[in-house]
């Protein structure tokens, strides 16, 4: 009792991180529209805060006590039993770190922007909050508000500043993802009655204990409902169309912060609430990983578009995140959490390193490109660094990522451990392809003229590369946060 | 005497309705004017509605009760004339002639609805619902230069008798199973008759009377023609007001079973996901954004008797709350509609073209209100919505609820089409400007303010449609 008055008595820094991107919104909105420099400085002024206090988090939260950190908890709607209830465990708190992090960087790439500045950044922010307010609720009411507030600021953001067909991205986008919200609440408002219809809380559901046959009901549609936006194979199609359609920004954010959403979704509600559920379904989940793995991988050998490029290759990676989640053991959701968050940062990358590319030469097809390592050198650099990193070379994060999550799949389930393994294989020949394609080769004289990155626009990136490069070779300062809080949950199991 | 003091917000719309008939008499009509009264009453009648929600009693030989549940609706019924008569100052859709008639018969028509929701007696609830229905039948044709949509009112007068011939004959089939026309006693009596199919096709045929005023599937056949038909504004009152009297009077005779009937839940369960299908459907395709609106009001019915169907307190206090949320988004989706056709022709959905420049406010007011209504957070939509939903499942209704979350999906589909024509087309051809006066601007605010509010904050909201459904039998 001691304890939690100590916490409540602490600084409320979930809070603070929530509603500085909510402040940070309207701040921008009572901005004039006519000075777009102002606006931007603003963003980034915000997005700092967020950053600072996210790594605050990060390196406060205590691994050795682990559990439940930084709580705040208050009733909000009595006679539903629906609490304001923020928490971080080891899970969230990479996740927040990752929102941060590409929200900053995100900020830094679209400094170039001159088309309706404000409401660009006023949605970038409200999209951010509903990120930040699912990866720190542990009420479900609220995880499913903040959820559905990070989705619909997608549409306007493709359809107005998006490119190749922007429309049909960003409605496919939208309404996808909402017909994954229409099982979500079914789902979470089926557990809560089942209960007894007088709480929210994530962990007093938890204590309850479903029936097997409510579980398994309940954790179909809370997978089915938060795949979809992580992706899972077959219903992953929204995802290349709306990275492709979407601004350069908005795709580092969408395919770095929110896919994993999805995927944090089903390890927080579905997993937490269901474990037997989990278990029956386990082996249908490990099997649309696996072929999400293998098929992203096959699929993105064909495509002649940079972003289509990597929006398969994000369906492959987020298979490798399944396929962890399925395997029940520590190693494996140790390293689908690892890597949820290094392909978070690696997406970004590539996304924020096509984007100069983009912005300067107007086009993303790689037939059209060619040779580009000699015309911008440092430009090139960051997308080979952000494939490398996507095959999974040593010293980049996602190695150990994809490491753990392998060894215990081939553990759990030889067959398609062995076939994910070779579905990496052909990811390796793809991204190689295209960076032989796209960077070296015959050199197209029409891009010469094109200067190279300047250091105020390649900060971001760098940014980006130094935390891949950083948590490649110390892994365990990752691994021992989230692990604090995977022991525990496998134990449960 | 002190009696009286309950029956208060009526005798205030019969003192309105005495001053609109007096002004009609008058040779010469200065519109300006008459609107200013007309908003100053409505104001006021809104004030006297709020102040009179605590009172409790019986009149008229116990046909007439007021109670918290009947308080609560006539305050809705009196903010949703309120608002339709804050948005006449530009009444260009009815012949000037006819302003003071206009004002007349929707202040007898308020005090029709606020005496149906209050109404206990079968027979007293008749009348109360027949005047309010005549006060519409002669709203809808005064449309001016009502040549074209002359149509619209003949259809709507049919349809409506047609369903209140239903009515009638359902209510004679209750009483004489039950022989009583109070309410009251008949509740007590008529869950032990449920048994005989007399009983339930009574009821099913009386509610029918109630499903048409909410333009339910099937019943739901004027709504697109009478909402395209009819002027702005009393496409406005239709849209809002008279919904909330029907939706009281479906919950008052759905009560009435106490949960006892599986026959009428099983009907009311189809007539729901008829009425959200249909609607939701239909409205993919519509280019006049009064049709749309009104098939989505066709669907939102639908989401409305998901709450009622539930026979729960919990139940019929999410239909209030919808009721109420309701209520806010499609007065804020009007009032845009009618703020940009300021001339009172019917708007398309492309003449919003380029609106966030013409006009960032009504914009912005018209995204939240659309996205309120397809059910996103953190708007009260969403809140009324979720209400609704864990109503149901607390009832193990898990099959009609994801049927409801798929019908939301593809709501958003034609609502995200309206807020892309103000958000993102380029007008093809100069429209005139959006004059945006000082009052529609706090409007909007206030609206955009309390879609949120009421969003962010449901507590106290829920709590006041918890107590209102309290007090019903």
């Amino acid at each position: 009792m001691l304890m939690t008055a100590m916490e409540f008595a602490q600084f409320p820094v979930l809070s603070a991180i929530l509603f500085s991107t909510i402040l940070a919104l309207l701040v921008i909105l009572f901005i004039p529209d006519d000075r777009p420099k102002l606006i931007k400085q603003v963003s980034l002024g915000f997005a700092a805060v967020g950053l600072v206090l996210c790594l605050y988090v990060y390196f406060a939260y205590d691994t050795q006590k682990g559990g439940l950190q930084f709580v705040e908890r208050f009733l909000w709607v009595k006679s539903l039993g629906i609490y304001h209830f923020l928490a971080v465990d080891g899970i969230n708190v990479p996740m927040l770190f990752l929102t941060a992090v590409v929200l900053f960087t995100g900020v830094l790439t679209m400094w170039e922007l001159e088309k309706r500045v404000k409401e660009y950044f006023a949605l970038t922010y409200l999209l951010v909050a509903g990120v930040y307010g699912v990866f720190m609720s542990m009420d479900l009411f609220f995880i499913f508000v903040w959820y559905d507030v990070s989705l619909f600021p997608m549409y306007p953001l493709i359809a107005i500043w998006g490119s190749t067909r922007k429309e049909y991205g960003a409605m496919k986008l939208t309404l996808y993802l909402l017909a994954g919200s229409a099982l979500i609440l079914p789902g979470i408002l089926y557990l809560w009655a089942v209960a007894g219809g007088n709480t929210f809380d994530l962990f007093e559901l938890q204590r309850i204990g479903f029936d097997v046959h409510v579980q398994r009901i309940a954790f179909l549609m809370l997978y089915l409902g938060f795949g979809i936006l992580a992706g899972v194979w077959p219903f992953h199609t929204w995802s290349p169309v709306g990275h492709v359609a979407a601004p350069t920004a908005v795709s580092m954010i969408h395919a770095g912060v929110l896919m994993k959403l999805g995927a944090y979704g089903i390890l927080r509600v579905g997993m937490t609430l269901c474990p037997d559920g989990l278990v029956y379904w386990a082996d249908l989940m490990a099997l649309l990983a696996t072929v999400g793995i293998v098929y992203g991988a096959f699929v993105g050998l064909a495509q002649t578009d940079l972003k289509y490029v990597i929006g398969y290759s994000s369906v492959s990676h987020m298979g490798i995140v399944g396929l962890g989640l399925a395997t029940m053991t520590v190693d494996g959701i140790n390293g689908a959490v690892f890597q949820m968050f290094s392909h978070g940062v690696m997406t970004a990358l590539f996304f924020s390193a096509v984007g100069y590319i983009y912005d300067k030469t107007h086009t993303k097809m790689i037939p059209d490109l060619g040779g580009l390592s000699k015309t911008m050198p440092k430009a090139s650099a960051f997308f080979i660094i952000a494939a490398f990193c996507g095959i999974g070379v040593p010293c980049m994060s996602s190695f150990w990522a994809e490491l753990l999550v392998f060894i215990s799949a081939v553990k759990t389930y030889p067959i398609r451990g062995i076939l994910a393994v070779s579905g990496l294989v052909v990811s390796a020949l793809f991204m190689l392809r295209v960076v032989q394609k796209t960077f070296y080769g015959e050199k197209n004289p029409k891009w010469e003229h094109i200067p190279d990155v300047p250091l105020f626009l390649a900060s971001p990136r760098i940014i980006l590369v130094g935390i891949l490069v950083f948590f490649g070779l110390f892994p365990r300062l990752i691994l021992d946060v989230i692990q604090s809080a995977v022991i525990p949950f496998v134990n449960s199991l | 005497m002190m009696k009286w003091t309950l029956f208060t917000p009526e005798l205030f719309y019969v003192a309105m309705a005495a001053v609109f008939f007096v002004g009609s008499l008058q040779r010469r009509v200065d519109s300006r004017r008459l609107y200013r009264w007309a908003v100053a009453l409505a104001g006021v009648g809104l004030v006297v509605s709020v102040a009179c929600t605590r009172l409790e009693g019986f009149l008229f030989f116990d046909s007439y009760k007021v109670d918290l549940f009947s308080q609560f609706f006539k305050v809705l019924i009196a903010l949703g004339t309120f608002f339709v008569i804050l948005v006449c100052s530009e009444l260009h859709g009815i012949d000037p002639r006819k302003h003071a008639e206009f004002y007349f018969l929707l202040a007898v028509c308020t005090l029709a609805m606020m005496m149906l929701v209050s109404a206990v007696e079968l027979l007293t609830i008749y009348i109360a619902l027949e005047l309010s229905s005549y006060s519409l039948y002669l709203m809808v044709p005064m449309r001016h230069r009502a040549d074209r949509y002359v149509e619209s009112g003949i259809k709507y007068f049919m349809v409506g008798a047609t369903a209140s011939a239903m009515m009638i004959f359902g209510l004679s089939y209750l009483f004489g199973m039950t022989h009583t026309t109070y309410v009251a006693e008949m509740v007590r009596v008529l869950p032990g008759l449920l048994h005989q199919p007399a009983a339930v096709v009574g009821l099913v045929l009386t509610l029918a009377g109630f499903f048409f005023k909410q333009a339910l599937f099937p019943f739901h056949i004027w709504a697109p023609d009478v909402y395209q038909g009819a002027a702005n504004q009393v496409t406005t009152y239709i849209a809002t007001a008279s919904k909330m009297a029907a939706a009281a009077m479906v919950i008052r005779f759905v009560g009435l079973t106490t949960g006892q009937s599986e026959a009428l839940i099983q009907l009311l369960v189809v007539l729901s996901v008829l009425s959200m299908t249909f609607g939701n459907l239909v409205a993919i395709i519509q280019k006049d954004i009064k049709r749309l609106l009104a098939y989505s009001s066709i669907a939102h019915a639908g989401y409305m008797l998901i709450g009622i169907l539930c026979m729960t307190q919990r139940g019929y206090a999410s239909a209030v709350y919808y009721a109420m949320a309701y209520l806010i988004m499609n007065f804020a989706c009007f009032m845009v509609v009618i703020k940009v056709a300021d001339d009172g022709h019917n708007l398309q959905i492309k003449e919003l073209a380029g609106l966030h420049k013409r006009s960032p406010l009504l914009a912005m007011t018209l995204m939240l209100a659309l996205f309120g209504l397809a059910g996103i957070p953190p708007t009260l939509g969403f809140t009324g919505k979720f209400l609704v939903f864990a109503a149901a499942l607390e009832k193990g209704y898990l099959l009609l609820v994801i049927i409801g979350m798929i019908n939301a999906t593809i709501s958003l589909y034609y609502y995200l089409i309206v807020i892309k024509a103000a958000y993102l087309l380029e007008p093809v051809r100069e429209y005139p400007p959006v004059r945006v006066d000082t009052w529609t601007r706090i409007l909007s605010i206030v609206l955009v303010i309390a879609m949120i509010y009421v969003g962010i904050f449901p507590d106290r909201f829920v709590a006041l449609s918890e107590a209102a459904v309290a007090v019903l039998p």
